[in-house]
């Protein structure tokens, strides 16, 4: 990929991405996870001991979306997706809570953004924040009832895009 | 009467909410199977009798395409109706899904009552005969 055409094609200022990553965390947290997301002002300490997972797409838009929860937001919504107590989660399950919540979030947000295209996920894998230098990204923080979530998403080469 | 569902989903968390949210949804369901791939699905249809399959996608060692593939060329088991649930929502995976025999497909996110409407069409008049 030559360095010039990457980030050609982004998301920051695109109003269709930003208010579709918003509906979808609105949808599927009310949908699969019992509670509601609203948008909110960026305060980013909370993310250093947050819960992150990073997801990958590739096809004919590349790219990837990073997913951070409150810890224990984490653990609550978690609790809630199973059908548990929070005391009664193990580590596992914390885990595979995350990834599977960056899957759903990932695969709603690509399929709506770009529902004609031919896009595969890779594995969610668990994963310190990151915050992503340049501009294009397109970053987002939410309010959850439970605490704290933000989502970065960002396109990584150009040359497969269609529109 | 209560309908036996076998849930496939290589993810552990994912099989347990389905089975929660099939429990949610007022949808009878008597026993409940689980398996993480298509191969353990194919083992688990050859010894229980299912009356629906709830599959996803990307699973390892037999992915979700496959499952579908070597069930309807299953002269028995291309009988039993097969719901694919996954994050893809992109018209392509849908239709090739649906060529491939799925009855039907559900993206995520989903709620109880989505899940029970569409398990309720697919098994379509047995449904029907049974209420």
């Amino acid at each position: 990929m030559p360095p010039e055409l990457e980030q050609e094609y982004t998301l920051d200022g695109d109003r269709a991405a930003s208010d579709t990553v918003r509906e979808v965390a609105a949808e599927v947290l009310e949908a699969m996870f019992f509670t509601e997301a609203a948008l909110t002002n960026c305060e980013h300490s909370w993310l250093r001991s947050a819960r992150c997972a990073r997801i990958r797409f590739e096809g004919s838009h590349c790219g990837e979306m990073l997913l951070g929860v409150s810890a224990e937001a984490a653990d609550l919504i978690a609790a809630s997706f199973l059908g548990l107590e929070p005391m009664e989660l193990t580590d596992g399950e914390r885990g595979q809570m995350i990834q599977e919540l960056s899957n759903i979030l990932c695969g709603a947000m690509l399929s709506r953004l770009w529902p004609e295209s031919k896009l595969a996920l890779g594995s969610p894998e668990l994963t310190p924040w990151e915050e992503w230098p340049g501009a294009g990204n397109l970053h987002r923080c939410f309010v959850i009832p439970e605490g704290s979530l933000g989502i970065s998403v960002r396109l990584t080469a150009q040359s497969g895009v269609k529109e | 009467m209560a309908y036996s569902v076998l849930i496939v989903d290589d993810s552990p968390v994912m099989r347990s909410f389905i089975r929660r949210v099939l429990k949610l949804s007022g949808f009878e369901v008597g026993e409940c199977m689980e398996a993480g791939n298509g191969e353990e699905a194919l083992e688990q249809l050859r010894a229980h009798r299912v009356d629906v399959i709830l599959t996803d996608i990307n699973m390892p060692k037999m992915n979700g395409e496959e499952f579908l593939r070597r069930l309807c060329a299953d002269g028995v088991l291309k009988t039993i109706p097969a719901v694919v649930i996954s994050t893809d929502a992109t018209n392509e995976r849908i239709v090739r899904m649906i060529e491939l025999g799925a009855q039907g497909y559900m993206s995520k996110p989903f709620t109880p009552e989505t899940l029970r409407e569409e398990l309720e069409r697919v098994l379509g008049d047995r449904h029907a005969s049974r209420t």
